[in-house]
């Protein structure tokens, strides 16, 4: 059976073009796909049944035995974490947080490894942004800044800038300047108009040096500012100057490098200066699939986006001191639970034996890296495979997935509610 | 009245306490003072060997000493207004958030957040301080406004952050960003630091040290002598950021244009 329109699971783009084809309960073919997609839907490295850690093996065990087991783990702990959460769809993600409310514990999201910094800098000075439809038929100048679309969001450009033609811009390969600035020649350098080329650490004195020059300070600018020549930094403010509609689009080559949220702060406020001349815009690209919904669901009920402490019954905020790599590396939490992320091969070596060594659990649908850190893991169904449920593209735009065959697995939702309903009963009322 | 306060051995030495009603005025009568341990809450005599010395009429003429292992305390002094509060070894986060007045002295070094947004008084650490050592809190449009932070050791990355009014003083290094996004008051560095002011829009900055990586966006504006530590040192004056407004003042003994990253602390 042939499916249209189906939405894909892997990155922020969320692209919802694809036509999948499955047969019983696997995916046979995709079409439209990147090769990440393809690799998410037709991949097969998932977990049979739950698994527990016995002596220095693992022991399969039941679905009910193991929701219990991770509930009493929680209960008992003094300072438990939920990380993860980017994984999976808005409805599970609202029952983790209501889960880390009576538990008494630390709750976040895979942003503090990616754009929690830039999250800061929003909350210090807002964020001029817009949808990624506006960009494709409006912008006529395009920046990528410390990001390789090719590479990580390999449908980007084709759906939304370089190689898309929008209502305004019948020919977009021609009619659209690309600006690529990166600290090494990426393949997006490669197709670039302008390419930057700069010093790494470099960022945050070139975006002072092109807000002074769009406020027509160009005296004060030195021959070189972080290895880009003062030349080069003209021509890019004059481009900038010159467009009808630009987009910034910044990965974590700004957000994780030298400086962190005060990049992001100083490219929202470059934008907000070429506002003053023209329409510019600034936006992340978010990479795991719904990270940019954790974002949302966290904030809906807690006031916050992520690193959400409620220790003390209320939330509590304060990223670098409730982040999930700063209270692993400071051993501070007692354990851990794990949901729909895989902080084994991201995190820090410091925070990777802290799980080791604390009771972590995991409820994910493959075998990662993780799973060698974890005592019990519980598989789950895919959302936006076997799972349906609500998720956010990195624009912000809520987007159903579907389920496209019924599984045997159950739903992030259907597991998290249980262990929630355990917790209720364990804790009593 | 001397209120002495030595922390007695964890199951879980990790997990941090939170600690903001460890504050003279707490003390001057016998409160049922509490704290956090993780998500439980603790009596103080849980935690802490408790002995008071003599008695008091007024915060003003209570001192707490902390000793122990109180490096994973939190926010010790919190909102204090009057008083004394001696650490004899190292303190953690927040410590001194939001004072208004009293004396707080860290015999060793404090964790991040010393001092945030705090209104006046004296927090003097003989170590080294944390990341936003004096700065102010996520979000926040205004930093410390008075009093005067000093640290004999170095200090980490955006120290003075949202720096409104007070005076900070670092006698050993800053990290990257010290003074970002200054508005007002004074901030001294002793030694070498980053990057520093940037996007700065008002107070002064001195650095006696050198400054590596020095923002393109600051318009040299003649030489200035000061003092620092009885020496008369001749700085370049700047004034910036003029990315913002540049109406700030950045004194310099040395410029080094090496565009390295700052060595981890």
């Amino acid at each position: 059976m042939k499916i249209d329109d189906v939405v894909c699971p892997f990155c922020g783009c969320l692209c919802d073009d694809l036509v999948v084809e499955v047969e019983g309960t696997r995916v046979v073919s995709v079409e439209n796909g990147c090769t990440l997609a393809n690799e998410k839907f037709m991949g097969d490295h998932r977990l049979k049944t739950p698994i527990h850690r016995e002596g220095k093996g693992w022991k399969e065990t039941t679905y009910d035995e193991a929701i219990r087991e991770t509930a009493e783990i929680l209960c008992d702990a003094d300072r438990p974490l939920l990380y993860g959460w980017s994984g999976t769809h808005g409805e599970a993600q609202s029952i983790g947080i209501h889960l880390a409310e009576i538990l008494g514990a630390l709750v976040d999201n895979t942003s503090t490894v990616c754009h929690g910094p830039s999250i800061l800098a929003i909350q210090e000075v807002g964020h001029p942004g817009c949808t990624l439809g506006q960009v494709k038929n409006r912008a006529d100048v395009v920046i990528y800044w410390g990001t390789n679309p090719i590479d990580a969001h390999p449908r980007h450009m084709s759906r939304y800038t370089t190689f898309a033609d929008g209502f305004f811009l019948k020919e977009a390969f021609r009619d659209r300047k690309l600006i690529v600035v990166d600290v090494r020649k990426s393949e997006s350098a490669n197709i670039a108009d302008e390419f930057v080329r700069i010093q790494p650490g470099g960022d945050y004195a070139v975006l002072s040096a092109l807000r002074a020059i769009v406020q027509g300070k160009r005296g004060i600018i030195p021959p070189s500012v972080a290895g880009v020549s003062r030349e080069q930094l003209f021509r890019v403010a004059d481009l900038l100057l010159s467009a009808k509609f630009g987009a910034i689009f910044f990965g974590l080559g700004l957000t994780m490098s030298r400086g962190k949220s005060k990049n992001i702060r100083n490219a929202i406020e470059l934008t907000e200066e070429l506002n003053r001349h023209t329409k510019f815009i600034i936006s992340p690209m978010r990479g795991h699939w719904n990270v940019y919904g954790s974002n949302e669901v966290f904030t809906w009920i807690t006031g916050y986006p992520y690193a959400v402490d409620f220790a003390r019954g209320i939330a509590f905020y304060n990223p670098g001191e409730t982040t999930s790599v700063d209270v692993l590396s400071r051993k501070e939490c007692d354990a851990c639970l794990v949901v729909a992320s895989d902080p084994g091969a991201h995190f820090p070596k410091a925070c990777a034996e802290h799980l080791a060594r604390i009771p972590t659990v995991q409820i994910d649908p493959h075998v990662n890296a993780t799973t060698h850190l974890s005592r019990i893991q519980i598989p789950v169904a895919v959302t936006g495979i076997d799972a349906e449920g609500t998720a956010y593209r990195m624009d912000g735009v809520p987007i159903r997935t579907r389920m496209l065959f019924r599984g045997t697995y159950p739903s992030d939702t259907a597991v998290l509610e249980q262990l929630y309903a355990i917790v209720k009963e364990i804790k009593g009322p | 009245m001397r209120v002495i306060l030595r922390t007695k051995p964890r199951k879980k030495p990790f997990i941090p306490i939170e600690a903001e009603t460890i504050i003279p005025q707490n003390f001057l009568r016998k409160n049922d003072v509490r704290v956090y341990e993780g998500n439980k809450e603790r009596r103080l005599e849980e935690i802490f060997y408790i002995t008071t010395e003599g008695p008091a009429v007024s915060p003003d003429q209570v001192e707490i000493v902390l000793s122990g292992e109180t490096g994973n305390i939190k926010r010790v002094g919190e909102y204090m207004n009057a008083g004394r509060i001696v650490v004899e070894g190292d303190i953690g986060m927040h410590c001194g958030n939001f004072m208004s007045a009293g004396e707080i002295v860290i015999k060793g070094n404090a964790d991040a957040w010393l001092g945030r947004e705090m209104r006046g008084g004296t927090i003097r650490c003989e170590g080294n301080a944390g990341h936003y050592c004096a700065a102010g809190y996520r979000g926040e449009k205004r930093g410390m406004r008075g009093g005067l932070v000093e640290v004999m050791g170095s200090a980490g990355d955006f120290t003075a952050e949202y720096l409104c009014g007070g005076e900070v003083r670092i006698h050993g290094d800053c990290g990257d960003l010290p003074g970002v996004e200054m508005r007002g008051g004074n901030l001294t560095i002793g030694g070498h630091c980053h990057r520093p002011c940037g996007n700065m829009t008002g107070g002064t900055c001195m650095v006696f040290g050198r400054v590596h990586d020095m923002l393109p966006t600051f318009r040299g504006a003649g030489n200035e002598e000061r003092e620092y530590r009885g020496q008369r040192c001749q700085m370049m004056l700047y004034k910036g950021d003029a990315a913002n407004r540049g109406k700030g003042s950045l004194l310099v003994k040395n410029i080094e244009q090496d565009g390295l990253s700052p060595k981890k602390k």
